[in-house]
């Protein structure tokens, strides 16, 4: 009879070490073949002349130089594109949160109503691009024929919406609400995990309504608003479907976001070295911004602490 | 219950491996073709046809075929090319093969035709192709791809809408004040909405650097410098923005975008007598026939020194450098196939184009008044020139100048300046990364 090996401890600990890297090593290849090979390679082809066909030369910081210091696009689509951060994220934000409000009661068919309001966001951006274009066409779209009324009253030429360029990065905004049932639905998690006990304890002091979500509603919501906040800019830096499709950057450039601005430069320009050096640029900025963000943290009230 | 659901699933299972099934090679060459004829499209099985009967007339190659989605194929392909997994044979855009042929990504079409001749054997005779399409084809003095489609733009008019105000064919215009004149008479406007509109630049495939050239002007000079500065230059884009000035631009934007939101083509619905288009308009038109009574002519020209041209861009056929021998041999043959005059003939029936090879096309237009005219107007069709530090310097770069112009949030003056201190933004940043 063959003598049974004894394990010891290590080697046990060791056993379990190597197979909790078996088990794991299909996430593991795929975050580095799919994640971080694709991001160092990017890196490494910001400070290359790259253009897709032969092989990337090292330029060192030309692609950076030429991008922050003369290209006027640059700027443009950046500008743009803080923009539409600086004013979709918070309005992105109030109307996710009065959502959730209106949704958080108990009346009739109360599910339904969510499931409507959650609906755009299992719209594909296309559809939703090419229904919105329509709605805000402004000879024969339905939203301007809503506001005639209004514009006769007014004595004022209907809105130009997408085809103005001074209305067109805040129609794209507008838009963007339409799917604010998105981060409604993380809301609506968060107020139902409040205790009932802090509504019937202010009730019994004499809050209103007004007054009980002012206090208790919202202060125990930040983590989600927080999250929210947090998403919505990361996102935000990123836009590009909803202008490629509707406005294709115009009208004069207007909606030429710095994320359309890296497409056009990588497939229309045949300029790989540039895009990466654009990413890397964009990826610091979002960076700056989030951490920036992320100094609101001590005004987030998370109810576990509250011991 | 049971049984039946196995049996229904044994089914669904062989239909799918007998899908995936492919046809036995044995010891041939093979080689893939990518084409943009996929499955369901009008021209697959055209195609399908074409690829077998190659693989059928002989026994050493077999040619593989990839249908992709037109608007798909431009990113995909290049994708391939850079990552280097392009088919060994394809389509790309005829007035950018310089910048691939440079990087080293297609095989030299010189040398095989050299090889051919050493060796005793047919091979393609080039004078069939027009001579500018075969310029934009040579890199280094040698061929790189050869011409595969033939794009021209004419001026379409629509004879019913002439004869409802008194004009005949014969007073088809020629030059822009004739143009002028004539589309005057064929404007009918009610109140604020525009029900016809005789003629407008920039509608269809009419663009600023066409008409440039119809008055010998470009975008750029010799050197790839931009020019745009000239008073000429700005006088032929006051042109295009004041040929309907008369028109608010809310009512012109009106028309132009109810044509878009509706996806009709403004032509083929009546709502413009005479408009710049492709060969493509033909194709759409076609199941008109017999409604709709119209005539293509040549662009009409500027009065004084007019330039008889028109923006011929059109399609290359490559064959991608895989640097095998093999492979290389069977797709010069299947290149070779695809090239023959009858062959051209029965491409252009199967995928609605005009082809390269000029002597197919006027046999395949012959008797045919529309396609003789397209064809006819080949020898003075130009692609427009490959400028590598701004590749797209017709579309994205200089349209949004050009709209901002139409809507007169920058005067004439503004685009042409700023537009110009685009190109060369872009000149110096491409000659700092080089």
């Amino acid at each position: 009879m063959a003598k049974r090996k004894k394990l010891t401890l290590s080697a046990l600990k060791k056993q379990e070490r190597v197979l909790g890297f078996v088990f794991a090593s299909p996430w593991l290849l795929g975050l580095i073949i799919f994640g971080a090979f694709p991001i160092l390679a990017s890196l490494y082809l910001s400070f290359t002349r790259y253009q897709m066909v032969g092989l990337p030369t090292w330029i060192g910081l030309a692609n950076y130089r030429s991008l922050l210091f003369n290209d006027s696009i640059f700027w443009t689509s950046l500008w743009n594109t803080f923009y539409h951060v600086f004013l979709s994220v918070p309005l992105g934000l109030f109307v996710g949160i009065c959502l959730a409000l209106l949704l958080n009661s108990r009346i009739r068919g109360i599910s339904i109503y969510r499931t409507l309001f959650y609906l755009p966001n299992v719209v594909s951006i296309v559809a939703m691009s090419f229904l919105w274009l329509w709605l805000f066409q402004p000879h024969f779209g339905l939203i301007n024929q809503v506001l005639r009324p209004v514009y006769d009253f007014f004595n004022m030429e209907p809105l130009g919406w997408y085809r103005d360029s001074s209305l067109s990065k805040m129609t794209i905004i507008l838009m963007g609400l339409w799917t604010a049932g998105g981060s409604m639905i993380i809301y609506l998690a968060q107020m139902q995990d409040i205790p009932r006990d802090y509504y019937e304890a202010s009730e019994i002091d004499g809050a209103n309504s007004f007054q009980q979500i002012i206090k208790i509603t919202l202060p125990l919501m930040t983590p989600s608003i927080f999250f929210n906040f947090i998403m919505g800019i990361i996102a935000g830096f990123q836009v590009f479907a909803v202008a490629y499709i509707m406005t294709q950057g115009g009208p004069g450039r207007s909606t030429y976001y710095y994320g359309y601005y890296l497409f056009d430069k990588m497939i229309n320009d045949n300029n790989m070295g540039q895009a990466s050096a654009m990413a890397w640029i964009l990826l610091i900025i979002t960076l700056i911004i989030t951490l920036l963000a992320l100094k609101l943290n001590k005004y987030v009230f998370y109810l576990g602490e509250q011991d | 219950m049971k049984k039946l659901a196995y049996l229904a699933l044994l089914l669904l299972i062989s239909f799918t491996l007998a899908a995936c099934n492919r046809e036995d090679t044995g010891d041939r060459t093979v080689i893939e073709f990518w084409h943009v004829s996929p499955v369901g499209s009008d021209s697959y099985s055209g195609m399908r046809r074409i690829i077998r009967d190659f693989n059928e007339s002989q026994d050493d190659y077999f040619v593989r075929g990839t249908g992709i989605n037109f608007w798909d194929y431009w990113d995909k392909i290049n994708i391939a090319i850079a990552s280097n997994t392009a088919p060994d044979i394809g389509y790309h855009t005829l007035d950018n093969v310089i910048f691939r042929a440079g990087n080293n990504a297609l095989y030299n079409i010189s040398d095989l035709i050299r090889e051919d001749i050493e060796n005793g054997v047919d091979t393609i005779d080039v004078s069939v192709f027009s001579e500018n399409q075969l310029e934009f084809a040579t890199y280094d003095d040698d061929l790189y791809a050869l011409p595969f489609s033939a794009t021209v733009r004419m001026m379409f008019y629509n004879l019913d809408l002439f004869a409802e105000a008194g004009l005949t064919e014969d007073d088809v215009p020629t030059t822009w004040s004739e143009l002028y004149e004539v589309a005057k008479q064929l404007d009918d406007v009610s109140g604020n909405t525009i029900n016809v509109l005789g003629f407008d630049p920039s509608f269809g495939e009419g663009t600023y650097h066409q008409y440039l050239w119809t008055a010998g002007l470009d975008f750029f000079d010799e050197d790839l410098n931009p020019t745009l500065n000239t008073d000429r230059h700005l006088e032929i884009l006051e042109w295009m923005y004041d040929f309907n000035k008369e028109y608010p631009r809310s009512v012109l934007d009106a028309f132009g975008e109810a044509n878009q939101m509706l996806g009709i083509n403004p032509f083929a619905a009546g709502r413009v007598a005479m408009m710049v288009a492709n060969d493509g308009l033909y194709e759409t038109l076609r199941p008109l026939e017999g409604q709709l009574n119209y005539g293509v002519a040549p662009i009409p020209v500027p009065d004084e020194d007019g330039v008889r041209v028109n923006w011929g861009s059109g399609f290359s056929i490559e064959m991608y450098n895989k640097n095998n021998p093999e492979r290389r041999e069977a797709t010069w043959a299947f290149l070779k196939y695809l090239m023959d005059h009858d062959k051209q003939i029965e491409l252009s029936d199967t995928l609605g184009w005009l082809m390269s090879n000029i002597p197919a096309m006027e046999e395949y237009a012959e008797g045919n008044p529309i396609l003789e005219a397209f064809v006819n107007e080949l020898e003075y069709a130009v692609d427009k020139v490959y400028v590598p530090y701004a590749p797209n310097w017709h579309a994205v770069d200089w349209v949004q100048f050009f709209e901002q112009g139409q809507s007169s949030a920058l005067t004439p003056e503004q685009v042409l300046q700023q537009a110009r201190n685009l190109y060369i933004q872009k000149r110096e940043n491409y000659e700092a990364a080089n």
